[in-house]
């Protein structure tokens, strides 16, 4: 799996074969098959969801760090954002193959794609929020993660720590904490 | 004709071959016969060719729809009430837009890629929208029209896309989710305005 994530962030989705695959983890194609029944698909499947869970491991270490909601917020969209944007893999493929992943962003997959990230963060904000309010937050961090990785605005610069605490203060904390 | 109209008028071909064939199947060929114009003038128009007039042809629509969206707001009487009566204009546009459905259910990809590739251009349309409406309201004390244009932009584009938890067809969540979500932070007042 280590092997073709390297080689998915090296020639992207299309272009990686199970040979590129053996050839990288120096093993043979056999065992690939032998490992990933399914081939190509399988593999990524596997690979994908074990990236998921790793980015997900680290935002969950920062989440269990907040000394308030606000902190949470504001640090888990910013190592969200960190470990999005310093993948290469997902890069490349944002860049080159934008169709691998965009149709999780909107629509069908896309309510999918929030209702995962609502479960996952749901249960870290229910330490302040009822839980009604902390999946209407959960979800809301989801969106504004989703957006500013997919349309970069210059002023707002998600992977700083400073920025995401301006745009949660601002924005979320108001209807999160009525004064 | 003038140019900009005959720009336009190879677009609503174009997007009217998507319609029929769908995005894979449409050819700079198939366009020009619907446009009634030669290749050549699509080129013209489109030198990136078929991968350009597909794309601005989806642009194109994508602006009708914001247009469409604007006239069903224009009654608004404050924000609020304008980003209310969007959600809930936009979620049954989306739900019944017959093109957009049925190239969801065929090419999804395709589609959705050329939506939010340009995604930055959809953030400028939204916004550009808004903000003479902002300008009109009493904004939070160190808000500006464009933090706050560019942060509802991304909202109503958000839900536009999914709905998530909320129901979007129910204008007591939609008012509630307004108030909340979208201008607590903005407006001085729009927690309190209205009872929970």
């Amino acid at each position: 799996m280590t092997a073709a994530l390297a080689c998915i962030g090296r020639w992207g989705l299309a272009k990686t074969t199970l040979d590129d695959v053996a050839r990288e983890a120096r093993c043979s194609r056999a065992t690939v098959y032998r490992l990933f029944p399914g081939g190509k698909d399988t593999l990524v499947s596997a690979v994908a969801y074990a990236e998921v869970t790793r980015v997900c491991a680290a935002v969950a270490r920062r989440f269990e760090q907040a000394g308030t909601v606000g902190d949470l917020l504001a640090g888990g969209l910013a190592e969200a954002a960190r470990q999005i944007h310093g993948h290469t893999a997902l890069t490349l493929l944002v860049e080159q193959e934008p169709e691998s992943v965009v149709p999780w962003l909107a629509f069908q997959r896309g309510e999918e794609l929030l209702a995962f990230l609502t479960a996952f963060t749901a249960p870290y904000l229910a330490r302040w929020l009822t839980p009604v309010d902390a999946r209407r937050a959960g979800e809301w961090a989801a969106r504004l993660l989703v957006s500013f990785c997919l349309c970069r605005n210059p002023d707002v610069d998600l992977t700083d720590d400073g920025t995401t605490r301006v745009l949660v203060s601002t924005f979320m904390l108001p209807a999160l904490i009525p004064d | 004709v003038v140019a900009g109209d005959l720009r336009d008028h190879i677009l609503e071909g174009a997007y009217a071959c998507i319609a029929q064939h769908g995005m894979a199947k449409t050819t700079v060929e198939d366009v020009a016969r619907q446009a009634a114009v030669s290749r050549a003038t699509v080129y013209r128009y489109f030198p990136g060719g078929r991968d350009q007039v597909l794309r601005d042809a989806i642009a194109w629509e994508a602006a009708r729809f914001f247009e469409r969206l604007s006239v069903a707001t224009a009654s608004a009487a404050d924000v609020a009430a304008l980003l209310e009566a969007a959600l809930l204009f936009a979620h049954r546009a989306v739900v019944e837009h017959e093109v957009l459905q049925h190239m969801l259910r065929t090419e999804p990809a395709t589609l959705i890629s050329r939506l939010t590739v340009g995604g930055d251009r959809l953030v400028r349309l939204v916004k550009a929208w808004l903000a003479p409406h902002l300008e009109a309201a009493l904004l939070q004390p160190g808000m500006t029209v464009d933090a706050a244009g560019d942060y509802l932009a991304r909202m109503l584009l958000s839900f536009i896309g999914a709905q998530g938890q909320w129901d979007l067809t129910d204008s007591a969540q939609v008012a509630m989710l307004v108030r909340t979500q979208f201008l607590a932070g903005i407006i001085d007042g729009a927690e309190r305005s209205r009872p929970r």
